[in-house]
């Protein structure tokens, strides 16, 4: 790329946009579930605590009846050699990467949805089938969904996964923070069974104070950051990691919410139907006043 | 004045012609395709997957499609809206690709997404905040007014020619009735849709520009920005004309008719303008957000986007431009040929070319079978078009007085 | 480190008898790592911003790995796995240079060690998720160094399965463990250094001069240096001792000299050839004798450096010396009966204490040391 980067240019872009829509605020009121709650949980991820034991990775597929097979194939480490994205087969998966100044402690990052405080599949679904609800979790309804795949396309992390090789009812397929466990009081599968704690669940401010602290008690541990806390608006699974984010494939995204853009062009060419109405008195004036004039041209021919 | 302008006859040519039957094979092929699809889902037949959930199929079939049937749109408000009425003869020909290409962009959805048999799901399923929302809203009413806005050729066709078979023969009376009252309603009602034509095609033709805004920084700088939906808009109104003239040649030379080059060459000094005033936001719009910086290196990106520009905007214009263009067929067509494949190259970019995910591993190329699919449906349009003009009153003949000449000039907007 | 237990273990008996278990005014510069009871960096009086955990007993005493328990058997109930017998004697002398006992008794106790349990919750699902639960913090404890030393993660390479799980494990593991012992770590005594800096290709570092007369303990230096420092576990053969050095940037190359050497310049440490041990007489043309020996630099020269020259005299350092408390045996020498009335400058003229002292005074062809005025003693 030429020195600059794409996110300069979308920072101008939003710029632009705002400038362009007036950035109206105002919210469709037909629209998914879209809470923002104060007490929303959340999974703060150490990636310097994780030791890659892909057990996370066998509690989800259990949890989600998905092909698990036995818990003790997943000692196997090879297959950390390659970098994987979770898929429908498996809606997180965890990678590695090398330490940089350790060639013996590797750095393993679990990947699975960030659930988005402003989820970029919740404003994109046709049919509102996303939701993000007051517990923190983004999830969505099989039965609406038409398998469009404009989630996928909306996604900034490139998360949702689609059943492609089904002809019939193939699904759209992503981490769903357990959304059927923790409404039972329990905690995600993931969470449940990390051996080392390497995953916090927790209400997403108190991870927040939890992970600077752990910055500020062990700086020589830590970047500076906790991925997620400010990311495309604030995200409820948030990452702490030993070198900078963007070695361990993490998207360098800004801090504006992703659909943000996209909703105040939505809401300022639709602002309450006013520019859609206005359009078509316009266009009907112009009809009448053409229509007159050439009635009249007809009638001095007569 | 407008009479031997308009009066439009179903075309009397011999229907299979050797290209025909080449048009009918590459539909068949498509069509097995399309069978695989839906037997054996989209991964069997498409090269998507979990990188790139958009395709050829949406961004041709359906982007491009929408695009490139923007002549209805455009020449109805040209004709009817502004009262053009020269230009009538070339209304209802562009309101027929518009309603086949419509058509054809719904069956394109209706393959392309995963759950088919929802396709209804957003009738009753709304958000508002979604893009895509608007533009299946906003296709699906369109379309319907097309329909409605065709209903008077079909009801022209028909009326006093009822002739059912067998015992139906029965119902010839009743039938031919209601279609007298179908369209003395419409005569009366048919400025609500023409107007609401405009509208809804302004909207959806922007909105489809909105669709990829939310892909953020994984669409190519050189096409994301907030003015997109401007630019589709723009770019939609500009291949108006362009695509009535592009056809209007091609069905002439195929059914051996005397171009329309009259209200071709009027047509077509006035798409300069609105060319111009499309490359104008484009390129100022490169220019604010400086991404020509992205020009300086050579990628499939930099190479695509500088094909759209060059060749499918900055060479027709100049070629519109000049008035020995205007009078000439061939080079008339190949300038709007050019727009219209500047227009498609620039949905294929939008949605394909530009996406770039964060982790993808391969690059996307549609596979034979989506081209075939994509290749398929086009043939299958043209087919359509070539049964429709030769058994309905669509293609005007000059100078040849019709039964009804004057009725159905200026649709509802008699006394 | 002896001398560390020793300032512990005064501290512990006059402050840490106290109602509050308080660590003492000076317990800063004592061996705890902070970040054991204070969130911040900085903590005071009014704002202590202690650690959320009960610290009615601070960390004091440090065990020697040899007076630990060869095995601990940690038994949590668990419905895949038995008990872990755990080497604890072996691991406590691998911790010596990782942080020693705290590196995993982090909130050690006076008397019993306290359990983990105390602090991390054994349930998940908790108020206080800010400490780790219980099965987090085993995990940690023992995966941080084991992923790092055989890359091993899977469970069973600690745990046995329950369906394996026999009653003689005890007994097994005690026959395995007796008299295990990691090596000793041999101390090098001298460090050559060859180096790219053209003014001065050398640096001599003598490593027992810095522990014996800078008296530096280990973790001064070696501070969190896991398994791996010294081990190469990529090379399963021979006994995974590491031959090839590890690169290092110029930054980290000097950080540890630097702790000290900060205000030092290069040449200090880098010349044009290897430099002798560190000699006190031939430096400085005073032999460290007797009592002074055993100091360390400090000691006389204070701690600002570089080291200022001292006078010679013995009350430029003995500065609370006084004639009249001064028994004279200390020197070795204890002085007959009438000798012991005479005064210093009697025998050691102009009071010059460096050179013989002369019988001249009063004895004609008496020389010291043959002729002694009193009789050798011990020190």
């Amino acid at each position: 790329m030429s020195g600059k980067s794409r996110r300069d240019f979308l920072k101008k872009s939003v710029a632009i946009g705002s400038v362009a829509t007036g950035l109206s605020a105002s919210t469709a009121k037909a629209g998914p579930k879209n809470i923002l709650s104060e007490d929303r949980m959340g999974v703060l991820v150490d990636t310097t605590a994780c030791v890659g034991c892909r057990n996370c990775e066998w509690a989800c597929k259990d949890a989600h009846n998905l092909p698990a097979g036995n818990l003790d194939s997943y000692e196997d480490r090879k297959i950390l050699e390659t970098k994987r994205r979770p898929d429908q087969t498996a809606l997180t998966v965890v990678n590695e990467y090398p330490h940089g100044k350790n060639s013996n402690l590797p750095v393993d990052v679990k990947v699975q949805c960030m659930h988005c405080d402003h989820p970029a599949c919740v404003s994109a679904c046709i049919v509102g089938a996303f939701s993000k609800q007051e517990n923190g979790s983004v999830i969505w309804d099989t039965d609406m969904c038409i398998g469009c795949r404009y989630c996928m396309a909306a996604c900034p992390f490139q998360i949702p996964a689609f059943e492609y090789d089904k002809a019939i009812n193939p699904l759209i397929m992503k981490c769903d923070f357990c959304f059927n466990r923790t409404k039972d009081g329990k905690l995600p599968a993931c969470v449940n069974i990390c051996p080392v704690e390497a995953l916090t669940c927790g209400p997403r401010h108190e991870l927040i104070k939890i992970a600077r602290n752990r910055i500020k008690r062990n700086p020589n541990r830590y970047v500076n950051h906790i991925l997620g806390e400010y990311e495309v608006g604030g995200t409820s699974w948030m990452y702490l990691a030993s070198k900078e984010f963007k070695e361990l494939d993490f998207p360098d995204l800004g801090k504006n919410p992703a659909p943000g853009v996209s909703e105040s062009i939505q809401h300022g060419i639709f602002a309450y139907f006013v520019p859609p109405v206005s359009l078509y008195a316009l266009l009907g004036g112009i009809m009448w006043i053409t229509k007159r004039r050439k009635e009249l041209e007809e009638e001095e021919k007569i | 004045m407008s009479h031997e302008l308009v009066n439009p006859v179903p075309i009397k040519h011999k229907f299979f012609t050797p290209g025909v039957y080449v048009l009918i094979v590459i539909a068949l092929n498509g069509l097995v395709f399309l069978m695989g699809r839906f037997f054996f889902g989209l991964g069997a037949v498409t090269n998507l997957n979990d990188q790139y959930p958009w395709g050829l199929w949406i961004g041709v079939d359906v982007a491009a499609g929408v695009a490139l049937a923007a002549g209805g749109f455009t020449t109805a408000a040209f004709g009817h809206v502004m009262h053009k009425e020269e230009y009538h003869a070339i209304v209802r020909p562009a309101l027929l690709t518009a309603m086949l290409g419509y058509t054809f962009v719904a069956v394109g959805v209706f393959v392309d997404i995963g759950r088919w048999y929802f396709i209804w799901h957003p009738l009753i399923m709304w958000n508002g905040n979604s893009a895509l929302f608007e533009v299946g809203i906003c296709v699906m009413i369109y379309m319907t007014v097309l329909y409605i806005e065709f209903l008077p050729i079909v009801t022209e066709r028909f009326i006093g020619k009822v002739n059912l078979p067998g015992l139906l023969t029965a119902l010839n009376k009743p039938a031919d009735k209601i279609l007298r009252l179908l369209d003395r309603g419409l005569s009366k009602t048919m400025f609500i849709f023409i107007i609401a034509g405009v509208v809804l095609s302004t909207l959806h033709q922007s909105s489809l520009g909105t669709l990829m805004v939310i892909a953020g920084p994984k669409m190519h700088p050189l096409w994301q920005t907030p003015v997109l939906p401007l630019l589709f808009l723009l770019s939609a109104v500009s291949v108006g004309f362009p695509m009535v003239i592009f056809e209007s040649l091609i069905a002439s030379r195929s059914l051996k008719l005397k171009p329309e080059m009259h209200i071709l060459s009027r047509l077509g000094s006035m798409i300069a303008p609105l060319l111009g005033i499309y490359l104008a936001f484009k390129i100022g719009d490169m220019f604010i957000r400086e991404t020509f910086v992205y020009l300086n290196e050579f990628t499939t990106a930099s190479v695509m986007f500088s094909i759209e520009v060059v060749l499918g905007v900055i060479i027709p214009l100049r070629m519109f431009l000049s008035p020995k263009v205007l009078k000439s067929p061939p080079l008339l067509f190949t300038a709007s040929a050019l727009v219209v494949f500047g227009v498609l190259l620039n949905r294929i970019n939008n949605f394909v070319v530009a996406y770039t995910p964060p982790y993808s591993t391969e690059s996307y190329f549609p596979s034979f079978g989506e081209i075939s699919v994509t290749v398929g449906f086009v043939a299958l349009l043209v087919l359509a078009y070539r049964f429709i003009v030769m058994n309905f009153p669509v293609i005007s003949l000059p100078g040849q007085q019709t039964a009804q000449p004057k009725k159905y000039t200026i649709r509802g907007v008699e006394k | 480190m002896k001398k560390i237990f020793a300032v512990i273990f005064v501290l512990f008996f006059t402050v840490g008898t106290y109602a509050q278990q308080s660590p003492g005014k000076d317990h800063a510069k004592l061996h705890i790592n902070c970040v054991s009871c204070h969130t911040c960096g900085l903590p005071t009086k009014d704002e202590p911003c202690w650690v959320a955990c009960p610290r009615e007993k601070m960390i004091t005493v440090y065990l020697k790995a040899e007076q630990t328990d060869e095995l601990v058997i940690i038994d949590q109930a668990n419905e895949r796995f038995g008990p872990v017998y755990f080497s604890h004697r072996i691991h406590a002398q691998m911790s010596v240079m990782l942080g020693g006992c705290g590196n995993c008794h982090h909130h050690n106790t006076l008397e019993q060690i306290l359990k983990c349990s105390k602090c991390h919750e054994p349930s998940r699902q908790r108020e206080n998720i800010a400490i780790l639960d219980l099965k987090g913090a085993y995990h940690r404890q023992c995966m941080e160094c084991h992923r790092e030393w055989s890359h091993e993660t899977g469970c069973k390479s600690c745990h046995i399965p329950i369906s394996e799980v026999k009653g003689s494990h005890k007994e097994e593991s005690k026959k395995q463990l007796a008299g295990k012992v990691h090596p000793p770590v041999t101390e090098p005594t001298k460090i050559v250094y060859e180096t790219n800096y053209e003014k001065g290709k050398f640096v001599t570092y003598y490593h027992d001069d810095h522990v014996k007369n800078f008296k530096l303990n280990c973790i001064d230096c070696h501070a969190q240096e896991s398994c791996t420092k010294c081990h190469d576990v990529n090379n399963p053969s021979s006994d995974k001792l590491k031959l090839v050095k590890e690169k290092k940037s110029l930054e980290d190359h000097h950080k540890k000299c630097f702790s000290c050497h900060a205000k030092d310049d290069c040449a200090k440490c880098h010349l044009d050839k290897q430099v002798e041990q560190f000699n006190h007489e031939k430096r400085t043309g005073w032999a460290l004798k007797k009592h002074h020996i055993n100091l360390s630099c400090i000691n006389c020269h204070g701690s600002k450096r570089p080291y200022q020259k001292l006078n010679n005299q013995c009350v430029s350092c003995h500065k609370n010396w006084k004639k009249e408390t001064f028994k004279h045996y200390v020197t070795g020498l204890r002085l007959t009966e009438p000798h012991s009335e005479l005064g210093c400058e009697d025998c050691h003229a102009g009071n010059d204490y460096s050179v013989k002292p002369g019988c001249n005074g009063c004895h004609e062809n008496f020389v010291y040391p043959k002729q002694k005025p009193g009789i050798l003693v011990g020190k």
